[in-house]
C-alpha cells in the first residue's frame, strides 16, 4: 500500500538489473490482491492503518530500507517484502540484525502454476506468471507485527541461498521446502528428505501433483457443496451451516 | 540313616521352593494392590473371586501358555541359561533364612557371607542375559547391572561389618539370638529388646543396608538396568514366555529374600520375648514374615513415589556417599565394640 | 542388531595383536536406534544416537513416520471440512489447533464473532490447555521414572475432557468452531436460529469445580514431584536452551518461556479476548528441564484463572456471525498466529477467492521445538535424552503434521 523507493543506489540497482522480470511479476500479483483485500482492512486494520503513517508504517519502511527493497506491502500487521533471489539470504540477516524481529516462525513457499491438478487454481490464470514463491516470516517479540520476505525463484531447477547459518530453524523448514517444492538451497549443510521416504519422487506441494485418493475416488464433500444452490449470498437471516449436514 | 538324609534334604529343598514361589507371589499381589490403590485405581479385581486375590497364578499361567519367541542373534545356550541362573541365585539365599531357631534349611556358620556372596550370582544371570540378547538395549541393560552390582556390592557388605562385630557371629540365627540377648549397660530386661537393638546401634548400617539392597534388585529409584522409558525393558528386552517369568519370579523373590535378611540383621528376625524355643518355632515365622512384609511395603511404596536416578548420579552416590559413610560406621562400630 | 563387530579388518586385527605392548583396545561407537518404536518418543519419533558407552556423541532425528500432508489436503477441501482436519494435527489439545485457522479465514471474509462464542472459544481453548499441560506434567515424571503422579493427574484430565466433551461431543476432535462463530445444534438445520445449540445446562458450575480439582491436583503434582530430590537432580542444569538459541530456532511456548522471556501470544495479539482477563505469564530463568516443567505446571494454575473469570463474565447473546452460507473467502493472505499448549502455532492461508484455499501454510510449534534437538543432545548421556526430549512436550502429529 505504501512504497518507499530505496534510496541506496546499489540496491537499485539490483532490483532494476537481475530481477526485472521477477519485480513485474509479484508486482502484477501483488496489486490486485491488495485491492481485494481492503474491504476486509477496512473493517479490521482501519484505526491503525488509516489517516498519518502509523508506528507501525514506520516500522515497515525502515525495515524495507534495511532490506534494500522496494517492492512492499503492510497488511494485517505484517509486512511483505519482495527481494530479488539473490539478495533472499543477505536480505534474512538484514532484518535479523535490525533485532526488531527477532524470532524466525517459519519458512515455505507457494506454488503459483495456471495449471492445478486438485483444488481450486488461481483466480486469473492467465495474468499468472508461474513461480514458486519463497517466503520467511520473522516476527517480533513484543507485539503482534511481523516482516515476511518474499522472493521467486523458477519453477524448474529454482535455487537460493540456504539461510540456515542465520537462523538455526530454517534447517528443516528448508528441507520440507526441498522435498515439497523441489527448491534446491544452496550451502545447506545435511539437505536431504525430511518427511518424505528417501525414494519418493515428485514434489507434494507443487500444484500439479495430483492426489491419488482423489483421482481414484471424488471427496464426498466436494460434491455435496457443488449440489447445493449455486447462490453466493444466501439471504441474511439464514446461518451458516458447514453444508454436510442436511 | 541315610535315607533320612534324602529324605530331610528333599523336604527342606520343597520347603524352600514353596516359600520362596509363595513368597513372590504375594508380593507380586502386593505390589499390583498396593500401587493400584496409590494410584487412585483398584487394581486386580477379577481374577479368583475376591479381590482378584489369583491374578499372579493366572498371570503365571499366560506366560507359561505363551509362545518363547528367540531371536536369531542371540547366542542361545548363554540366553537360554541366564534367567536360571538369576533365578538360581535368589533362591540359595532362601537356603540359609532362618524362620525359627531350627526353621532354617541350613544353618551355615558363615551365613552372612554366603548371603553376599551367593546372591551376586543373579547380576551375573543379568549380565549374561544383557550380553546374549544380542541387543544394544539389552547390553546397555545388562552393563548398566554389572555396574551397579559393583557399585553397590561394597556398601552392602560394609553395612553388614558393623552388625557382624556388634553379633561376633556370622551366622544368621547367632545374629538373631545376639540381638536377643542384648544388653543395655550390663543390665536388661529382655523384653526392651522388642525394639530391635541394631536397628538403633546400627540404623545408619540398615538405611544404607536398605539403599543398597534396592540397587541391587534393580528397583526404582534404581532401576537403571530395566529403565523401561530409556532402554525398553533393558537386559529383559527380548525375553518372552516362560523365561520372561523366571526373571519376573526371580526380581520379587529377590525382594523377600533381602527383606528376610535385613528383617534378620537389623530388625532381630524371628525372635520374641518370653516364648520358649520350642513355641517360637511357630510363632518366629509369623513374626519374621510380619517384618518381611513391612520392608516389601517399603520396597513397593518407594517405587511408586521416586523417580530414577541417572546412571553417573548412581555411582556417586554409591562412591562418594555410601562407602565412606558405612566405613566411618564399621570404626565408630569397633570403637565403641571395645570401649563398652 | 548385535554391536559386537567381528574384527574382520585386518589392520585392526593387527592393532590389537599389538595390544599387548601397548593397551589401547579400539572402542568404536555404537550406533543407537531409538525409535519409531520406543516408550519414550510419543509415538513414531525416530532418533539416531552414536554412542559411545553412556555418552551421546551426535543425535539425528528422523521424523515423517506420522506425515499427513495435511496441507496438501487442506487444498483440496473445504474451509468447513478443514477444521475437522487440523483439530488432529495435535491431538493433545484438537480445540486450540481450530482457533488460529477459523480466525485467519475471518480476518480474509472480515466477519465479527459475537462476544458469547468468542468467549466460548477462549473457555475451550483453555480447557484443551490445561488437558495437554496436565498429559505433560503427569507423563514427563513417568518417564523419568516416577509412575504415580500421571495416574492422579490424569484422573483430573478426565473431568475436563468430560467438559469438553459435553459442549462439543468430542473428547479430542471436537470440530466446534464454525466461521463467524462457534458449531449450530446438530440436527438442527440451518433454518431454526433459535434452536442453536449453546452451552450444556450446569456447564458453567460445573466448569468452576473442576478448575477448583485442577489447581488441587496441581497442588499435589507440586508435593509429589516439584519438590522430589531424585526429579530435580535429573532435570535441573539438564538440556538448558540458552534464549538466543531458542529465538534462533524458532523454539515457541513454554518451552522459550523457560529460558527466561514472557513472550506469550496471548498477551501480544488478539485472536481472542485474553485483554479482558487478569493472567500472569510465568517465565523462567535457567531454561532447563527443570523449568519447562515448571512453566507448563504454572501455566495450568493460570489457564484455572483465566477460566473462571470467563466463567463468571460470559455475556449472552447469539453464537454465530451471519455469513454466507457457502463460504467463499475473499482473495488475500493473512498468517495468524495463536498461543498453543505447545507453543506458537500459526496458519498461512492464501486464498485465491474460492471454496478452498490455495495455499495453507501450517507452522506447528513441535516441529520448531523439535528442531533444537541435534543440538541440544550433543555430548549429553542416554538417560539425557529421555529426559530432555520428554520436557520438550511435543506431540508427533505436530512435528509431522
Amino acid at each position: 500500500m505504501t512504497d518507499s523507493p530505496s534510496d541506496t543506489p546499489d540496491s537499485t540497482e539490483d532490483v532494476v538489473d537481475e530481477a526485472v522480470p521477477e519485480q513485474e511479476a509479484s508486482a502484477a500479483v501483488a496489486e490486485p490482491a491488495v485491492a481485494e483485500e481492503s474491504p476486509a482492512v477496512d473493517t479490521e486494520e482501519a484505526p491503525e492503518d488509516a489517516p498519518a503513517p502509523s508506528e507501525f508504517d514506520v516500522l515497515a519502511a525502515r525495515v524495507a530500507d534495511v532490506v534494500g527493497s522496494d517492492q512492499w506491502t503492510a497488511e494485517h500487521r505484517t509486512v511483505k517484502i519482495s527481494v530479488s533471489p539473490d539478495r533472499w539470504k543477505e536480505a534474512i540477516a538484514g532484518v535479523k540484525a535490525l533485532g526488531e524481529f527477532p524470532f524466525f516462525s517459519w519458512l515455505s513457499a507457494v506454488d503459483w502454476a495456471r495449471e492445478v491438478a486438485v483444488g481450486d487454481g488461481v483466480a486469473a490464470p492467465d495474468d499468472l506468471d508461474e513461480r514458486l514463491e519463497v517466503m520467511c516470516r520473522l516476527s517480533s517479540m513484543k507485539d503482534d507485527t511481523a516482516v515476511t520476505i518474499v522472493t521467486s525463484v523458477p519453477r524448474s531447477g529454482g535455487s537460493l541461498e540456504s539461510v540456515a547459518t542465520v537462523y538455526g530453524g530454517a534447517d528443516w523448514h528448508e528441507r520440507e521446502c526441498y522435498e515439497m517444492f523441489g527448491i534446491d538451497f544452496v550451502g545447506h549443510p545435511n539437505l536431504i528428505k525430511l518427511y518424505l521416504p528417501d525414494a519418493f519422487e515428485g514434489h507434494p506441494l507443487r500444484k500439479d501433483y495430483p492426489l491419488l485418493s482423489r483421482e481414484v475416488k471424488p471427496w464426498p464433500g466436494t460434491v455435496d457443496v457443488e449440489a447445493k444452490p449455486t447462490t453466493e449470498n444466501v439471504e441474511a437471516d439464514t446461518l451458516a451451516s458447514d453444508g454436510g449436514d442436511s | 540313616m541315610i535315607v533320612n538324609f534324602w529324605v530331610t534334604l528333599g523336604i527342606k529343598m520343597a520347603l524352600v521352593l514353596g516359600v520362596m514361589l509363595v513368597g513372590a507371589l504375594v508380593s507380586i499381589f502386593g505390589e499390583l494392590k498396593i500401587s493400584a490403590h496409590m494410584q487412585s485405581r483398584i487394581g486386580p479385581y477379577f481374577a479368583g473371586g475376591r479381590w482378584g486375590w489369583a491374578q499372579p497364578l493366572a498371570d503365571g499361567l499366560k506366560f507359561i501358555q505363551k509362545e518363547e519367541i528367540i531371536p536369531d542373534t542371540v547366542d542361545v545356550r548363554v540366553f537360554k541359561l541366564a534367567p536360571y541362573v538369576v533365578l538360581m541365585g535368589t533362591m540359595a539365599i532362601y537356603v540359609v533364612i532362618p524362620f525359627g531357631p531350627d526353621m532354617v534349611a541350613g544353618n551355615l556358620d558363615l551365613g552372612v557371607f554366603y548371603v553376599l556372596a551367593i546372591s551376586s550370582i543373579s547380576t551375573v544371570g543379568v549380565l549374561m542375559a544383557g550380553w546374549s540378547s544380542g541387543n544394544k538395549y539389552s547390553l546397555m541393560g545388562g552393563l548398566r547391572a554389572a555396574a551397579q552390582l559393583i557399585a553397590y556390592e561394597l556398601p552392602l557388605v560394609l553395612a553388614v561389618v558393623g552388625v557382624v562385630i556388634l553379633a561376633g557371629t556370622l551366622s544368621l540365627n547367632g545374629i538373631v539370638e545376639a540381638q536377643a540377648q542384648w544388653q543395655w549397660f550390663g543390665v536388661t530386661p529382655e523384653w526392651l529388646n522388642v525394639i530391635p537393638p541394631y536397628l538403633i546401634l546400627q540404623a545408619v548400617g540398615f538405611a544404607i543396608f536398605l539403599t543398597a539392597s534396592l540397587a541391587e534388585l534393580s528397583r526404582t529409584p534404581f532401576d537403571m538396568p530395566i529403565a523401561e522409558s530409556e532402554l525398553v525393558m533393558g537386559y529383559l528386552t527380548e525375553y518372552s514366555g516362560l523365561r520372561f517369568t523366571m526373571f519376573f519370579l526371580g526380581e520379587y523373590a529377590g525382594m523377600v529374600a533381602l527383606a528376610a535378611i535385613a528383617s534378620t540383621l537389623f530388625l532381630g528376625g524371628y525372635w520374641l520375648p518370653f516364648v520358649s524355643d520350642d513355641l517360637l518355632n511357630f510363632i518366629g515365622p509369623v513374626v519374621l514374615i510380619t517384618k518381611i512384609a513391612l520392608l516389601v511395603f517399603l520396597f513397593i511404596w518407594m517405587r511408586w513415589t521416586f523417580p530414577r536416578l541417572r546412571e553417573d548420579q548412581l555411582q556417586q552416590l554409591a562412591w562418594r556417599i555410601l562407602i565412606p559413610v558405612a566405613l566411618a560406621n564399621i570404626v565408630v562400630t569397633a570403637v565403641l565394640k571395645v570401649v563398652f | 542388531m548385535t554391536t559386537i563387530n567381528p574384527i574382520t579388518d585386518v589392520a585392526t586385527a593387527m592393532h590389537l595383536s599389538e595390544a599387548s605392548v601397548s593397551v589401547e583396545l579400539e572402542t568404536p561407537d555404537m550406533t543407537l536406534n531409538i525409535g519409531p518404536q520406543h516408550p519414550s518418543t510419543h509415538g513414531v519419533l525416530r532418533l539416531v544416537a552414536q554412542v559411545d558407552g553412556e555418552r551421546i556423541l551426535s543425535v539425528e532425528p528422523v521424523i515423517g513416520y506420522m506425515h499427513r500432508g495435511y496441507e496438501k489436503l487442506a487444498e483440496v477441501r473445504t474451509y468447513a471440512q478443514i477444521t475437522a482436519l487440523v483439530n488432529r494435527i495435535d491431538w493433545v489439545s484438537g480445540f486450540a489447533n481450530e482457533i488460529p485457522f477459523i480466525v485467519a479465514a475471518e480476518r480474509l471474509m472480515g466477519v465479527e464473532v459475537p462476544e458469547r462464542a468468542q468467549y466460548i472459544r477462549l473457555i475451550l481453548t483453555e480447557l484443551a490447555r490445561i488437558s495437554s499441560h496436565l498429559i505433560f506434567t503427569s507423563s514427563y515424571p513417568l518417564e523419568i521414572g516416577a509412575a504415580t503422579p500421571l495416574m492422579h493427574a490424569l484422573r483430573e484430565r478426565e473431568r475436563v475432557l468430560e467438559l469438553l466433551e459435553g459442549v462439543t461431543g468430542g473428547r479430542f476432535h471436537p470440530n466446534f468452531n464454525r466461521i463467524g462463530g462457534v458449531k449450530p445444534a446438530a440436527g438442527s438445520g440451518s433454518q431454526t436460529r433459535k434452536d442453536v445449540q449453546d452451552l450444556p445446562a450446569g456447564f458453567l458450575a460445573e466448569t468452576r469445580e473442576a478448575m477448583q480439582r485442577v489447581l488441587d491436583v496441581c497442588d499435589d503434582l507440586d508435593t509429589l514431584v516439584t519438590g522430589n530430590e531424585i526429579f530435580r537432580a535429573r532435570t535441573v542444569g539438564v538440556g538448558v536452551i540458552p534464549l538466543d538459541k531458542g529465538i534462533d530456532y524458532g523454539v515457541s511456548g513454554p518451552n522459550l518461556r523457560a529460558s527466561g522471556t514472557n513472550f506469550d501470544l496471548r498477551k501480544h495479539t488478539d485472536y481472542l479476548p485474553y485483554d479482558r482477563f487478569e493472567f500472569e505469564i510465568p517465565a523462567g530463568t535457567n531454561g532447563d528441564c527443570f523449568d519447562r516443567y515448571l512453566m507448563r505446571l504454572e501455566e495450568i494454575r493460570e489457564a484455572c484463572k483465566i477460566i473462571i473469570q470467563a466463567v463468571d463474565s460470559i455475556p449472552s447473546g447469539p453464537l454465530q456471525a451471519k455469513v454466507p452460507k457457502i463460504i467463499k473467502v475473499p482473495a488475500g493472505e493473512v498468517y495468524v498466529r495463536a498461543e498453543n499448549p505447545k507453543g506458537e502455532m500459526g496458519y498461512h492461508l492464501i486464498s485465491e477467492g474460492g471454496r478452498m484455499p490455495y495455499r495453507l501454510k501450517i507452522r506447528t510449534a513441535s516441529f520448531s521445538n523439535l528442531s533444537v534437538l541435534p543440538w541440544l543432545l550433543e555430548d549429553t548421556l542416554v538417560p539425557d535424552i529421555i529426559a530432555i526430549l520428554g520436557s520438550l512436550d511435543f506431540v508427533l502429529g505436530d512435528v509431522d503434521r
